[in-house]
């Protein structure tokens, strides 16, 4: 085995543990199931044929592919909020692991978001096999949007990593963000406009750092255009924030973290 | 030079009790009007000005009753605690077995946690597939290895534990009293292999109730008491020449 690495070789050394305690919970999530794994395509494809049904029978939108705008903000939108439910646990739940072994504790609440992102990820297969039908547009700034969830992925990172270890100290967080993620829903446009807002509501829900992401999801994967660049920088932004915050912190709290736990 | 495996420099270590800790708002509430249920914090001292070095090679046992600070050292010399003050500078891949099979899962098979436990002490699985062989041949496991650990007694996830543990070949090893792993047979097993381990070089510190054991086994002892060392010094070995013939007994066969 070689010596211990510094920097970011001593992480990049366990990657096979996070590889390990991912795969762990898929396996475990799936034991059993007769379709296993397929279980994951049942919730965005049901996504896609309710709200088919109640948006075009129930209520009516006055935006062209409504289903497509409303679709590719609540699977972005889920991303984040099943990430950070995720992540609050993922400290505590391991309580048992870190008391008995030293490994680079950061690696614990990453490979959770993991997890997430992975069953993320086939949820957004379904997206893109009927993309073309709900009327998605095939352009060049397509391409762009690898770079644009990547963004998003670091924004979500940097605040799952703030959770997760605040949650060792306040362990009401847990039920304060759930309800949160809740309220927040309503105060991002997934299924609006911002331009359909008004003035008063429109200035709060500007200072939501999920509208920047929405705005550039949405014109990417429903108007076929390039987001606008003050979406972009100020996205940026947040996530540069986001990582500062989460890095530091996390940093702070780790070295006492298993007194607390 | 050869730069000892483990020096332990005026180590302390000072943790905060916390009586009656207020997690909710219910009894932050109460604890306005009601003294009793107030938090009450102490510093207790788990340890104060603890040192020893330890060369490559050899091995130190760790002794004192329960509460003495010995699973205290051993955790910080693992990394898993951050001393007060003083120091630890460990040289070589440290493996703490402060629990056999740290990590398992209930419901993946034996396979599969050896590998997630491997895993948990930096190892890549390409490093583990190589060894996985060894790893169940010594757990004499071969016949359950496909079934998930839910099903396995506590004896044998602690065989798996200790076979995956050695099998990595730590520089240095940290046994928190695990060397009751399983039936006669197998502990003896086990202690050969530690031997065998300690013969190419491995550094063991081992915390033990039993006095016996360490003198079996330690070239050096720490007793410690209250979080402070009591007494501390060599272990005078038995000289081969004068072990009685009668090799009955296979772990001092394995040892000297």
């Amino acid at each position: 085995m070689q010596v211990t690495a510094t920097g970011f070789g001593r992480y990049w050394q366990y990657r096979d543990l996070v590889r390990n305690l991912v795969a762990k919970d898929l396996k475990v999530r799936y034991q059993g199931a007769a379709l296993g794994f397929l279980w994951s395509l049942g919730n965005p494809l049901a996504l896609i044929l309710i709200y088919d049904f109640v948006f075009t029978h129930v209520f009516r939108s006055d935006l062209p592919n409504y289903i497509l705008y409303l679709v590719i903000g609540v699977l972005h939108y889920n991303l984040f909020s099943q990430s950070l439910m995720q992540s609050c646990e993922s400290l505590t739940g391991a309580s048992g692991l870190l008391q008995k072994i030293y490994f680079p504790r950061i690696l614990v609440p990453t490979a959770s978001m993991l997890f997430t992102l992975v069953l993320w990820f086939v949820a957004i297969l379904i997206l893109v096999l009927l993309y073309p039908f709900l009327g998605g547009v095939y352009h060049w700034g397509l391409l762009l949007y690898p770079l644009a969830l990547g963004l998003y992925i670091a924004f979500i990172w940097g605040l799952v990593l703030t959770f997760s270890v605040l949650n060792v100290e306040f362990r009401d967080l847990k039920h304060l963000v759930e309800i949160a993620l809740m309220g927040l829903f309503w105060f991002t446009p997934v299924g609006y406009q911002i331009s359909t807002l008004g003035a008063n509501a429109r200035s709060v829900v500007e200072w939501n750092p999920l509208t920047q992401f929405m705005d550039i999801f949405h014109s990417l994967l429903y108007q076929g255009a390039l987001p606008h660049w003050s979406s972009v920088l100020i996205a940026m932004a947040w996530t540069a924030a986001s990582l500062a915050l989460g890095t530091v912190l996390f940093h702070r709290k780790a070295r006492m973290l298993v007194e607390d736990l | 030079m050869v730069t000892p495996a483990v020096v332990v420099e005026h180590l302390r270590k000072e943790f905060i009790l916390r009586h009656n800790r207020a997690m909710g708002i219910k009894t932050r509430f109460l604890a306005l009007f009601h003294a009793s249920k107030r938090e009450r914090r102490e510093h207790f001292l788990a340890l104060d000005d603890v040192s020893f070095t330890v060369e490559r090679g050899e091995a130190l046992g760790l002794l004192g009753h329960n509460g003495s600070g010995k699973s205290t050292l051993l955790q910080i010399i693992a990394g898993i605690l951050i001393p007060t003050k003083g120091q630890v500078i460990t040289h070589g891949r440290v493996a703490p077995l402060i629990q056999l099979g740290v990590g398992f899962n209930p419901e993946l098979t034996g396979f599969e946690n050896i590998f997630l436990n491997a895993s948990l002490y930096g190892f890549r699985n390409r490093d583990v597939k190589k060894r996985v062989k060894d790893i169940i041949e010594f757990s004499e496991l071969e016949h359950f290895i496909d079934t998930p650990l839910k099903n396995y007694s506590s004896g044998m996830q602690m065989r798996l534990g200790f076979s995956v543990a050695v099998h990595l070949e730590p520089d240095i090893l940290l046994a928190d009293e695990i060397l009751a792993v399983g039936d006669q047979p197998f502990q003896d097993k086990c202690l050969a292999k530690i031997a065998a381990l300690r013969k190419e070089g491995m550094t063991l510190i081992l915390v033990s109730h039993n006095p016996e054991q360490v003198n079996k086994f330690c070239d050096q002892f720490v007793r410690l008491e209250h979080g402070r060392v009591l007494e501390q010094g060599g272990i005078t070995k038995v000289q081969e020449e004068d072990t009685p013939h009668g090799l009955s007994d296979p772990v001092r066969r394995a040892y000297y």
